[in-house]
């Protein structure tokens, strides 16, 4: 029993580090504009089906599949929030919650997104982005690990460590987390606010895009597979939607759990988990597992 | 005030046709030179590829008929609608289609839960409804007799003749079964047991999984702790191919390994997205046609639809659409000139015909609407090796049920 | 604006319930049917804009009320035998205690997470109705047995539409009852803002959890009529593309308004049906209209349509 327990925790890691990844750019949007991005699936999704035209149609190393996709959904990012969000705030009614429209807006952007990959014929059959190296599976004692697994894990790690760089080290970094914390005084310091914001957007939406090139080769590519976006607010939520570490523990908590109801209790509630674990959390500790106390924005 | 009435009598006059009802005579849908048919299958949304390529054919079909002259001299006329495979929409497209265009009776629906939606309204109106390659399970079990349906055969069908093949052909004793927690994967796993009782096997495992699953992790290692010397799945293309890849990973590829036919639409493209070689040590598909999908019995098909259509390469659906229009034109045939709704009904009944499309007889009878029962098998070694297996499988319509 | 709507208010609902009686012997059925999923739609949307609208809690929990609500009164019905007159209310009432449960916990959370828990809370409630298949039939589904209403048999769609205009009717008048009442100026107040409201003396949490508590009960009625005139009835109604067009209703409509709310419904209703008609050949290009039409919504409309005929108004007599 106990290799079979090892290989669902081992799996969970990995599944968990692709909630994480998606949630790590839910974060920062929410962070940077307090709106839950709906349309992270569908970025995803589209990053994958742009690394598979990267290279099966353009022929690109695979290398240089990951900054193109990146740069496409870059761009619709920050186009998007430039264009209809910024527009939509400017246009905000007094005494009515905003966000509300902001969410239909990034859930607009979520059709908008799937229609348009729904149109082309080559998205009708099941795809699979060929993985990033095809060899023999790794053997940890009792547990099988694709190549593909472990450039997943790895790279969650690494991009984590890259944001954690770039928000404390860099001018760029710390002017997002300023606009963030305050928009007003941020801008009272010379701070671009809307600049900030559409880097921000881009920023989320180039790593949605390099995770969907990473998860294509795990979890094969259709017009719908953006709905992984329910996981992944999952795995944020743990978390804290706060803190991009606890992305990822929060990730890598919901994926073992996963397979711990998929093997003790049925494999029929494993679609249930997620939805069960995010009530347990925001009822008991709404905060999340990993942030510290709850804080309250300012009026 | 006056500029509102006169408004109100334009749009009268113009919409009042389609807007307000008519008393009518005799049977909608029938002139002295057509016969209208409403179509519809999934032509948008999630699962275009289950619906459009057999609707094209069943158009097909009908132009074919058109050309050679049409039923009792009258042209079949079609008036097509999209229901997106979604319950909601079937029921508004089977009331737009039978009390707005007036057809005869309606040919449509690629899946099941969309088909029962729809089976009060047309049982009430004394409708007839021929589905085209929908399953169909809970419209046609029991049997009501204006619903006609499973042209390719019930899920019940299907684990029926996966369950026998697994035993007889496989050699199977202990039986993992995957399907999903649908109504499919319901009757899938229903006709199994039963077939697995009668032949003295045993069910070791039945993961019911979700088909928006992402993760097969768990399900495989239950499978791998059950000990199977079968493996059988019936699961859609997209989690198939998850399956198919941890059957792989977790070594389990010596026991031989048999996919439902709604998992596997193209096989070569299967194989890609599978990526491991591994895992067609052992493997095979079943198929409700009678030869391979591009094998020499369905060439003709693949001709007729590359006339008709030469712009669109056709799915592995494609021809599941000709057996429903086939018996629908026959019954129109033996009914006469004279049809009514009652006596194409009566006629539907009892046509019992070699469709060259699928494995088994295309029949019905007063108490019989599910059309297909039989199945064939296939050995395939992840390339373009494609093995047909000796027999053919069927069900008899009563076990599991 | 407070105090009781003056009775003249109620006018246009004569209007509807003469409709109700009317039309069903003029129009033919498919339009009857047309008919008969926008008034249910109504339904759901008023409760959803008294949440989210009138109390601004931007809570997503609507949809399995409406399931609770299809599924009871299907099942008191054809199981037990209850008459619609009583399985509805009683439904609904389920609903709304239900909703008052959810609504003690849910309303310690703010915004966003609000939205996810009640979201998540939906999407469990579906998970339950697809799972549960001793009771509600799992996925294969319900059929539904035509209730009779004080004798009056329904369950076709020229039968049900005039006991499904009468509810409506009720409906909205209740809705103008409470939106004028203390209560109802007591969640605007919540909405404009909690600490004022609090200084004020209101008790911003009892007035939260009476609006979903309320909106729940609205959601069971809806839930009630479904089964007036369908006859089945599965899981796959309550998912998640159904929250986002009932929130996409409200919005679009006019948030915190009936007209608006109303006006939402006509439009996303009857949206599918006009692009079955409109775009024939261009069929898969609808998710993606939809799409856009959802961010040109917000993106120039605000308010939705019903703020900018008001604004429109407005503007037309400051400048007369």
């Amino acid at each position: 029993m106990w290799p079979l327990v090892l290989q669902g925790v081992a799996s969970g890691i990995v599944t968990g580090c692709v909630y994480a990844l998606i949630a790590i750019s839910l974060v920062i949007v929410y962070k940077s504009s307090d709106v839950i991005n709906f349309a992270g699936g569908e970025m995803v999704m589209l990053g994958g089906y742009l690394g598979m035209f990267a290279l099966l149609g353009l022929g690109l190393p695979y290398l240089f599949v990951f900054p193109f996709a990146a740069l496409v959904i870059f761009a619709i990012g920050a186009l998007f929030d430039r264009i209809v969000l910024t527009r939509t705030l400017r246009r905000a009614v007094p005494g009515q919650s905003v966000l509300v429209a902001m969410v239909i807006g990034t859930v607009g952007l979520s059709y908008v997104i799937k229609g348009a990959v729904r149109v082309v014929p080559y998205t009708e059959e099941v795809r699979r982005l060929p993985p990033i190296s095809a060899g023999q599976p790794i053997f940890l004692g009792p547990v099988v690990l694709q190549h593909q697994d472990v450039a997943i894990t790895l790279a969650a790690i690494v991009i984590m460590a890259a944001l954690w760089a770039f928000f404390g080290f860099t001018i760029i970094g710390k002017a997002l987390r300023a606009t963030s914390q305050n928009p007003r005084a941020a801008a009272l310091v010379g701070i671009p606010v809307r600049l900030m914001s559409m880097t921000a957007w881009g920023l989320a939406a180039a790593l949605a895009g390099v995770a969907g090139v990473l998860l294509a080769p795990k979890l094969l590519l259709t017009p719908d597979s953006g709905i992984v976006v329910i996981l992944a607010l999952a795995a944020a939520i743990i978390g804290g939607f706060t803190s991009l570490p606890g992305c990822v523990a929060g990730g890598i908590l919901l994926g073992v759990v996963q397979n711990m109801i998929g093997q003790f209790v049925s494999s029929r509630a494993i679609s249930l988990a997620p939805f069960l674990v995010i009530m347990l959390v925001l009822l008991v500790r709404p905060q999340g597992l990993f942030a510290g106390r709850p804080t309250t924005k300012k009026v | 005030m006056k500029r509102l009435l006169l408004a109100a009598a334009v749009s009268t006059a113009l919409f009042g046709n389609a807007l307000f009802a008519r008393a009518w005579a005799a049977d909608p849908g029938i002139t002295d030179n057509e016969i209208t048919i409403g179509l519809f299958a999934p032509m948008s949304g999630p699962l275009t590829a289950f619906g459009l390529d057999a609707l094209q054919a069943a158009k097909m079909w009908y132009e074919e008929i058109n050309r050679q002259g049409g039923i009792h001299g009258r042209k079949i006329k079609l008036v097509i609608e999209d229901d997106k495979c979604s319950p909601n929409d079937v029921v508004a497209v089977v009331k737009k289609l039978v009390t707005v265009d007036n057809v005869f009776f309606v040919h449509g629906g690629s899946c099941t839960a969309a088909a029962v939606a729809a089976q009060e309204f047309v049982t009430r109106e004394k409708v007839p409804h021929v589905m085209l390659n929908a399953s169909g399970d809970s419209a046609v079990i029991p049997p009501t007799r204006y619903v006609f349906g499973a042209f390719g055969g019930t899920q019940r069908t299907v684990g029926a003749t996966l369950a026998e093949f697994a035993i007889k052909e496989l050699k199977g004793k202990r039986i993992a079964l995957i399907a999903h927690d649908d109504d499919y994967g319901v009757a899938n796993a229903a006709t199994v047991k039963a077939v697995a009782k009668r032949l003295g096997a045993e069910v070791v495992a039945l993961e019911s999984i979700s088909p928006r699953i992402t993760d097969l992790t768990a399900p495989m290692l239950n499978v791998r702790a059950a000990n199977p010397d079968v493996i059988i799945s019936t699961c859609y293309p997209g989690p198939a191919v998850l399956v198919a890849q941890k059957y792989a990973e977790f070594g389990m590829t010596r026991i031989p390994f048999a996919q439902a036919v709604q998992g596997i639409p193209v096989p070569a493209g299967f194989a890609k997205n599978v990526g491991n070689d591994a895992a067609f040590a052992n493997f095979y598909y079943g198929s409700p046609l009678n030869d391979l999908t591009d094998g020499p019995k369905q060439q003709k098909w693949i001709a007729m639809y590359k006339q008709h259509y030469p712009d669109r390469t056709p799915s592995a659906f494609m021809t599941y659409g000709l057996p429903s229009a086939m018996a629908i034109t026959r019954a129109l045939e033996k009914a006469g000139r004279n049809v009514t709704r009652e006596s194409f009904v009566d006629a539907l009944e009892t046509v019992d015909f070699d469709s060259e499309v699928v494995a088994g007889p295309i029949a019905f009878a007063k108490d019989r609407r599910d059309a297909h029962r039989a199945s064939i098998f296939i050995r395939y070694d992840g390339k373009s090796g494609h093995t047909l297996m000796p027999g053919v499988y069927t069900w008899d319509g009563k076990e599991g049920r | 604006m407070y105090g009781s709507p003056p009775l003249v208010r109620l006018a246009p609902l004569l209007l509807l319930l003469i409709a109700g009686f009317v039309l069903p012997h003029l129009l033919r059925q498919y339009f009857l049917f047309l008919g008969n999923i926008l008034m249910m739609y109504a339904v759901l949307a008023l409760g959803l804009d008294i949440l989210l609208g009138w109390a601004g809690q931007f809570a997503f929990a609507h949809i399995a009320f409406f399931g609770i609500g299809t599924y009871a009164t299907a099942l008191l019905h054809a199981r037990l035998g209850v008459p619609f007159v009583i399985a509805m209310p009683l439904a609904a009432l389920l609903a709304g205690l239900i909703g008052l449960l959810i609504g003690f916990p849910a309303t310690r959370l703010r915004t966003v997470y609000l939205a996810l828990a009640t979201f998540a809370f939906a999407e469990g409630a579906q998970w339950v109705f697809n799972a549960w298949d001793k009771v509600t039939g799992g996925a294969d589904g319900l059929r539904i047995s035509a209730p009779t209403v004080f004798g009056y048999a329904t369950g076709t769609d020229p039968t049900a539409f005039p006991v499904m205009a009468a509810i409506l009717a009720l409906m909205i008048a209740a809705t103008m009852y409470l939106t004028t009442s203390r209560l109802g100026r007591a969640m605007c107040a919540v909405r404009e803002s909690e600490h004022v409201a609090a200084a004020s003396g209101i008790d911003v949490r009892g007035t939260k959890i009476w609006a979903f508590a309320i909106s729940a009960v609205y959601a069971g009625v809806a839930g009630g009529m479904y089964t007036l005139f369908q006859s089945f009835v599965n899981p796959e109604v309550f998912g998640f593309s159904q929250i986002v067009l009932l929130l996409s209703m409200v919005v679009v409509g006019g948030l915190g308004s009936i007209p608006g709310a109303l006006i939402g419904v006509a439009l996303l209703g009857l949206l599918p049906e006009i692009m079955r008609t409109t775009m024939r050949s261009l069929l898969i290009w609808q998710e993606f209209a939809y799409g856009v039409i959802l961010i040109l919504v917000i993106m120039f409309m605000p308010r939705g349509i019903w703020g900018m005929i008001v604004a429109l108004r407005n503007r037309k007599r400051t400048h007369a």
